[in-house]
């Protein structure tokens, strides 16, 4: 490598230069990071609603697994099984004096809200009753559409497979999730009552609690132990196909923006070469080989385009741990415009997306720049003495 | 052919450039120029304006190419070499000194000099201690960590001075060197130049309107008529 390498590349990133280079690269050194930001911040908002969408499916309406005991079997033990709970489920009516609407009942045990379902949702419970009506818990949402509150009556149709049951309820609780397409179709009550109404045409099952990296293979060792399960991917599988595709949709609309980003950094470097001009050509006059120039140019954008990578990503990583407080707010907010997205998910980083994406500005950037840095090398070294 | 003898040989070179009118005729600038330079030999072109005095040294130094003829540059044939032989040549061998100090204006004097120096192969470490002698010797020790923006005119001319001799060169390659600093500066500039080239045995190719200039060097060339005649 030649000498002047490092300084001339030092001197294109501002070390040593005058304020007016000084402030070139940090105008640039910004401008990428803010869309590198962007970018990460984007990705980690859809993975992280997308995730959320399927933690609340998950936690809330089928369990990580499902599993249907066959007659004579006993319930699983296995160390990747966190919770198990039995569920009843049914379909139903529920009217309210003046409206009505199309419900999935929910029948669970007292103990069915564990402290990972509870963090999925909140639950306002009204004053003690002494009615002897069946209590449920319906949504906010839903409790808004049939205009009624804590303690109100509501008329329950419930339909098994081979029977329909009417029953008045009371509405103990009321819960919120924060996802409406959830919360619009799912009230909860106890199990016993399901159970005494429909007896043994009740559609039972046991919903059990896992990691997500570890549900694939309790799911194997439950079927290679004779149990029937479904993953809530199965049971939802086009909702659950949905996230994904958007997830990937998504992805690679950041990738494509991120190699636009690229170009744009190529174009930088293209500008850089253009304002040095008359610098690049005294190089060549007095000898310095374009390969080297070149190197030098390389180095100093790409330097300038890995700090802005690296200052991009921990900013767009810190405004998305910074979200949950300013979507909280939006959700209290109660715009109707976002009433069908979820506000209320916790962060995850999706470190693989935002290699992926990192790793093509990046490459895209290398090449691009490398191309638009051969232009170097057709700069004359008279062409100096012309701009003087 | 092989011409070890000279330092700096030129045969029957002819340049003409494209008429700036539409569908004209080429503008035939040199016509069948022979020049030949010995080693730490000092030679002034002169000519009026536009009459090819700097289109001359350019094809001398292998910075521009010529219609016809053979440049032969220590004994070799540089009309013909690839850009990166060409390179090599110029940051070894050649030293330039133009009108404007073409100097780079984020470096220091010192660094401007020095990156001359790593050009032609110096380490860092021999390219600061060799920057700090010549610039020495242009008397602007006092000046290494100056910019550009911070030098007079006189000044930068003498950095450039510094950075044409500093990795000792065959021969200088002066372009009115002077043509833009005030009299007092000139005369200045001047007596470095012809001093400097003298002890460090340069050759020295000198493009000047100024007879007085001119005449300090061994010879004397003046371009008419595109063609170059000895006249001194």
């Amino acid at each position: 490598m030649n000498a002047i390498t490092p300084l001339l590349t030092r001197r294109k990133l501002g070390i040593g230069a005058n304020r007016a280079s000084k402030r070139r690269v940090f105008f640039n050194l910004i401008l990428i990071t803010l869309v590198v930001a962007v970018l990460v911040l984007a990705q980690i908002f859809v993975v992280s609603m997308s995730r959320g969408i399927a933690d609340k499916w998950a936690y809330l309406a089928d369990g990580h697994l499902q599993l249907y005991l066959g007659p004579g079997q006993e319930l699983p033990t296995h160390p990747n099984i966190d919770s198990i709970e039995e569920v009843g489920e049914v379909n139903a009516l529920l009217y309210s004096p003046d409206k009505n609407q199309m419900v999935r009942v929910k029948g669970v045990e007292s103990t069915y809200f564990s402290k990972r379902r509870l963090e999925q949702l909140s639950i306002r419970v009204g004053e003690a009753s002494t009615s002897t009506l069946a209590r449920i818990m319906i949504s906010t949402t839903l409790a808004d559409q049939l205009s009624v509150s804590l303690g109100d009556r509501l008329a329950l149709m419930m339909v098994s497979n081979d029977a329909i049951r009417a029953q008045l309820c009371i509405i103990e609780a009321l819960y919120d999730s924060g996802y409406r397409e959830l919360d619009e179709q799912l009230i909860y009550c106890d199990l016993s009552f399901v159970k005494r109404l429909f007896g043994t045409g009740l559609a039972s099952s046991w919903e059990i609690l896992t990691e997500n990296g570890r549900l694939n293979a309790l799911k194997d060792d439950l079927e290679r132990a004779g149990y029937l399960s479904t993953t809530w991917e199965e049971q939802n599988a086009a909702l659950s196909t949905n996230l994904d595709t958007s997830r990937q949709a998504v992805l690679a609309v950041m990738v494509v923006v991120a190699i636009l980003c690229g170009y744009f950094i190529s174009e930088l470097s293209a500008q850089m070469v253009e304002d040095d001009k008359a610098r690049i050509a005294t190089l060549h006059l007095i000898g310095a080989d374009p390969r080297t120039v070149r190197t030098a140019y390389w180095r100093a954008v790409m330097a300038i385009t890995a700090v802005s990578l690296t200052l991009g990503t921990l900013l767009g990583i810190l405004c998305a741990r910074l979200l949950p407080p300013v979507l909280a707010h939006l959700s209290a907010r109660s715009y109707s415009a976002l009433s069908f997205y979820l506000l209320d998910f916790p962060i995850r980083i999706p470190v693989l997306d935002i290699s992926i994406i990192v790793s093509v500005l990046l490459l895209v950037s290398a090449i691009s720049v490398h191309l638009s840095l051969k232009r170097v090398a057709a700069i004359e070294p008279l062409s100096c003495v012309r701009f003087d | 052919m092989k011409r070890s003898t000279e330092l700096l040989h030129l045969q029957h070179i002819a340049k003409s450039f494209p008429s700036t009118q539409r569908g004209g005729e080429p503008i035939q600038i040199l016509e069948s120029v022979d020049l030949t330079m010995e080693r730490s030999h000092a030679i002034a072109i002169t000519g009026n304006s536009g009459s090819g005095k700097s289109t001359l040294l350019q094809i001398a130094a292998g910075l521009l190419g010529c219609d016809h003829g053979d440049v032969w540059f220590e004994g070799e044939l540089l009309s013909r070499m690839d850009g990166r032989s060409l390179s090599q040549v110029r940051s070894r061998r050649m030293g330039f000194i133009f009108q404007a100090s073409l100097l780079l204006e984020d470096f220091t004097a010192s660094e401007n000099v020095q990156i001359a120096a790593m050009i032609g192969g110096s380490t860092k470490a021999e390219a600061k201690a060799k920057a700090a002698e010549i610039l020495a010797l242009v008397g602007l020790s006092n000046r290494l960590g100056h910019r550009p923006d911070q030098l007079s005119g006189g000044e930068k001319q003498r950095v450039a001075i510094a950075r044409a001799l500093v990795n000792e060169p065959s021969i200088l390659f002066a372009d009115e060197p002077t043509g833009s600093l005030d009299e007092g500066n000139a005369a200045m500039v001047e007596e470095l130049l012809f001093s400097l080239v003298r002890t460090k045995g340069v050759a020295l190719m000198l493009v000047t309107h100024n007879p007085a200039f001119a005449s300090r060097c061994d010879e004397v060339y003046r371009i008419s008529d595109r063609m170059l005649e000895a006249i001194g």
